[in-house]
């Protein structure tokens, strides 16, 4: 068996967040906030046109950066996860190929990105297609699913860098295809750096 | 009065909406490097455009909840900013002041402690999102236009300080 990717969104999607007691959200090793789409949708859009030209690419490195550092460290958490356990690893039966399987499948179930493999060689590089991202709403010029980047290239660097948290920064993540400029779908490769 | 929560999710994109609002998670790293991504283009006004961001997008929020509920006194349209504060993991907030301002005390924060369990202590306040959150509030609870309220982080968790603590300016 492999990971089963309709049952693992459908056992994930059925949780909901919000804060504790202490209005705080502890989990996966972290503190998870529960935001508007509209207010980061908003920040992007507004910071990107508030830079000039030629500092336009540090400030879609900083994008990129936020999302590959939440994503790598939450998706740590994750992955070690006992609802993750629970669901994805019985399914587990080709190793981090199919761990990465179960990633996507729960980026699609937290609404994150209706996304999914469509190429992979292990080690070396991952196609990502998504028919849906939040990203995809945001106003601005040109490709810009930032989050969807980051977080692509944080789950390779967990699947075959270096183990947690030694493996920061070994792969990369281009997007080549965007809903945002009128594609049918939004396509990310991951690379070595 | 406790809000009231209807979590829904799109059953084509799985996208998630609290009270038909469109919602997403992220953690204290997203937070964090967003907030710092806004520092460093202070050049470029970074912090305003973080706190202006989050005050109209979050005023829409409460507006909303407010209206569909028709609630009608300050104190509890003030309350709604302060539930919805926790139920978004952001924190807890101690609220006093009136339609001329008043005081916001945060005795727990996700963005300060998340920044210190990140990076350790900061030599500045740096909670530029609540200065925004609760400029929203204040507008919504007296019914004010957006930027009606100044909002000032006097104290900070991040800094080492037991709690934060904003002070509201009526504008």
């Amino acid at each position: 068996m492999t990971v089963m990717r309709d049952t693992v969104v459908k056992s994930l999607a059925k949780i909901n967040v919000q804060g504790d007691e202490n209005g705080l959200i502890p989990e996966y090793e972290v503190l998870v906030n529960l935001l508007p789409v509209s207010l980061l949708n908003t920040f992007t859009e507004r910071i990107m046109a508030a830079a000039p030209a030629d500092r336009k690419a540090e400030v879609e490195a900083g994008l990129v950066r936020a999302a590959y550092e939440c994503g790598y460290h939450t998706g740590c958490g994750i992955i070690t996860s006992e609802i993750f356990n629970d669901v994805v690893m019985p399914m587990v039966t080709e190793g981090e190929k199919d761990i990465l399987r179960g990633a996507y499948a729960a980026f699609t179930a937290w609404g994150w990105a209706k996304s999914g493999i469509v190429q992979l060689k292990e080690g070396e590089k991952m196609i990502i297609r998504a028919f849906d991202y939040y990203e995809a709403d945001s106003g601005g010029e040109g490709l810009r699913a930032y989050m969807l980047r980051g977080l692509s290239q944080a789950f390779f660097d967990l699947a075959y860098a270096d183990p947690y948290p030694d493996g920061m920064d070994t792969y990369v993540c281009h997007q080549t295809k965007g809903i945002e400029v009128g594609d049918p779908y939004g396509e990310f490769v991951v690379t070595k750096k | 009065m406790p809000l009231t929560l209807n979590f829904t999710m799109d059953a084509e994109t799985n996208r998630q909406f609290l009270n038909g609002h469109p919602v997403v998670m992220h953690s204290h790293h997203y937070l964090s490097l967003i907030t710092k991504l806004a520092e460093d283009m202070g050049d470029l006004g970074g912090p305003g455009i973080l706190q202006d961001v989050v005050e109209e997008t979050m005023r829409a929020v409460f507006d909303d909840y407010i209206q569909k509920n028709g609630i009608t006194s300050a104190q509890e349209r003030c309350n709604v900013g302060r539930e919805y504060y926790s139920v978004f993991g952001l924190g807890k907030m101690v609220i006093t002041g009136d339609e001329n301002g008043g005081e916001v005390r945060l005795v727990n924060s996700h963005l300060d402690q998340g920044w210190v369990m990140k990076w350790g202590q900061n030599d500045k306040p740096l909670n530029y999102f609540t200065c925004g959150y609760v400029a929203a509030m204040f507008g919504a609870a007296f019914s004010r236009p957006l930027k009606s309220y100044a909002v000032t982080e006097e104290a900070s968790i991040a800094m080492g300080e037991p709690e934060s603590r904003f002070i509201v300016k009526a504008s």
